[in-house]
């Protein structure tokens, strides 16, 4: 860079010795070309002494100038502009994503998470719970290994603790802070801050696994098409009827590939971004991380409370399946049938599972 | 009230980064973090070359502000936009938000630990008791509270860097621009005293 400048000082002392020739034949010039900043600054400066134009013009552009000060972006002196989706207009690129941050992000992710909530629980409180038909014949068969359940679970947790200090992070300002004061509330801040980043890497290490064990799984089949179909999950959730499925239905699988997968990469790759912000990313690179990294997390945390639901009060007895690892046959007819049908009587049952243990609870024989 | 401001003179500031050091000496200032810089335009150009002296300008509608998760910055009487070390929790969105790349992380720590953002007070300290000794070791010097002006300005050389009442700094360098014939352009201004919305209430001082 020190000898390009030095270059273009030369070239522009040149210039101003070959300046007065150069005015006397201007038929020389080309119509076309287009003068470089610094060109157009040395004609201005000609024409109008004072006129400092087109130099505030460079430096709105954002670019980098120089600094004898250390450090990434120091010699940037203003953001440059920039818009994010749905902003009509450019303005410093700090300003438009506070205001994205602040408008778009904050009202409509934050009123998507409770209007999601509020439909959950309308729908629960209105047709209730899906129901088996039959009673249960209190012959379990193992549907999730310890070695699952543990990567299930961790999970979820380390998913719950991100999803909750994320929320204080952004929604904390306009909801606790004004019940519990600044100085708690930063208090309570500061620690969900290190916690997200900190449980931050075990919560990706805990998806690499769960995407591994669980892949086969979840590859598509093409009983899962009827998951698309939007009459029968209603049917499913309001009345109850059977869709059938293997070890995981459509639904889940869905939860799968677009949550678990998909949303988890956006996750980590914009999380990995804003969690180091001394390596060499700029303030754009950081602005825009983020922007993916909280629209990410409003869909996952939105998406989340369907699983949660589903996994606990929405589906009957599906909770004790990841909780205890056992589930009933009725159960699992009910629900997944062709899984029924294939491991029905099976010592080792389940994707990857291994043998049943001799202790487990009321563990029968089929004849 | 005075409404605190900088100006920087473009057609004045020779790039002697004594600001800087001044700022940098005055209020012990963290390893790695300079509150103030001076950035040149067309370097070594003939007669293209700019510089400006540019730290916090203590915007009137301040996206730092506006951005913090826990509300950690407050604006003072004299429009001065400062942070309570106290509260920050470090999550560097003011220092995504700014214009200027005021706020900055500490650099000091291993692996790029972070720790309390750090940015210009306009020598005017923090919430701490005035010219206490912990209001030092956090934010520096209060020299306003002395009576006196922020040390990069004071120490200018060629009095390119302004810093002091709004409208006092303001008529000095039009007084400037009426007998030089030149140089108008008041860096930043735009962006951090901005136009403002039409019929808007200027910016209030948070009671604390």
């Amino acid at each position: 860079m020190q000898g390009i400048t030095r270059l273009i000082a030369a070239f522009s002392a040149a210039a101003l010795i070959a300046g007065p020739a150069a005015a006397q034949a201007p038929a020389e010039q080309k119509a076309d070309e287009v003068p470089s900043p610094q060109q157009a600054e040395r004609e201005r400066a000609a024409a109008q002494p004072g006129n400092n134009a087109p130099v505030w013009k460079e430096v709105r552009s954002g670019q980098p100038n120089y600094t004898s000060i250390p450090g990434r972006e120091t010699d940037v002196l203003i953001q440059p502009g920039a818009r994010f989706p749905g902003q009509s207009h450019f303005s410093t690129a700090g300003e438009a994503w506070r205001q994205f941050r602040n408008g778009v992000v904050t009202f409509y992710g934050g009123w998507l998470v409770v209007l999601v909530l509020v439909a959950i629980l309308a729908f629960y409180f209105a047709k209730g719970p899906v129901k088996l038909h039959e009673p249960p014949t209190g012959r379990l068969m193992l549907r999730f290994t310890d070695f699952e359940r543990i990567v299930h679970w961790s999970t979820a947790i380390s998913f719950c603790i991100l999803a909750v200090s994320g929320l204080v992070m952004l929604f904390g300002k306009h909801l606790l802070l004004p019940l519990i004061g600044a100085t708690l509330f930063a208090w309570l801040t500061m620690l969900g801050k290190n916690l997200h980043n900190f449980v931050a890497p075990f919560f990706i290490v805990s998806v690499v696994v769960m995407v591994i064990i669980w892949l086969r799984d979840n590859l598509p089949r093409a009983v899962d098409l009827q998951w698309l179909n939007p009459a029968k999950v209603w049917g499913f959730f309001a009345h109850s009827e059977h869709i059938p499925s293997g070890r995981f239905n459509g639904g889940e699988k869905i939860w799968f590939w677009a949550g678990v997968l998909g949303l988890s990469i956006v996750m980590a790759w914009s999380g990995l971004v804003l969690l180091f912000p001394n390596f060499d990313q700029t303030r754009a690179a950081m602005q825009d991380a983020w922007v993916w990294h909280a629209s990410a997390a409003m869909l996952y945390i939105c998406a989340s409370l369907g699983h949660i639901y589903m996994g606990t009060i929405g589906v009957e007895g599906a909770y004790g399946n990841m909780r205890n690892g056992y589930t009933d046959e009725t159960w699992a007819k009910e629900h997944h049938e062709l899984w029924y049908l294939e491991h029905k009587g099976d010592r080792r049952v389940g994707g990857t599972g291994g043998a049943v243990p001799a202790g487990a609870p009321h563990m029968k024989e089929n004849a | 009230m005075a409404r605190m401001k900088f100006l920087c003179d473009a057609e004045r500031c020779i790039e002697c980064n004594g600001c800087v050091t001044a700022c940098k000496q005055e209020n012990e200032v963290p390893w790695g973090v300079n509150r103030r810089r001076v950035v040149t335009i067309n370097d070594g150009v003939v007669g293209a070359e700019k510089s400006i002296s540019v730290a916090c300008m203590h915007c009137s509608d301040a996206p730092c502000m506006a951005v913090c998760p826990v509300d950690c910055f407050y604006r003072t009487e004299d429009g001065v936009v400062l942070h309570d070390k106290d509260l920050c929790i470090g999550c560097g969105y003011c220092f995504y938000a700014c214009p200027f790349g005021a706020p900055q992380f500490p650099q000091a720590g291993a692996f790029g630990l972070r720790g309390k953002m750090d940015k210009c007070t306009f020598c005017a300290g923090g919430p701490e008791p005035d010219r206490s000794e912990a209001e030092f070791q956090k934010y520096g010097r209060n020299r306003l509270a002395e009576g006196k002006l922020p040390a990069c300005a004071e120490m200018c050389s060629t009095k390119a860097l302004l810093g002091g009442d709004g409208d006092v700094i303001a008529d000095i360098y039009r007084d400037r621009v009426l007998r030089r014939g030149k140089g108008s352009e008041v860096w930043g201004w735009g962006t951090a005293y901005g136009p403002g919305k039409p019929g808007a209430a200027p910016a209030q001082p948070r009671k604390s």
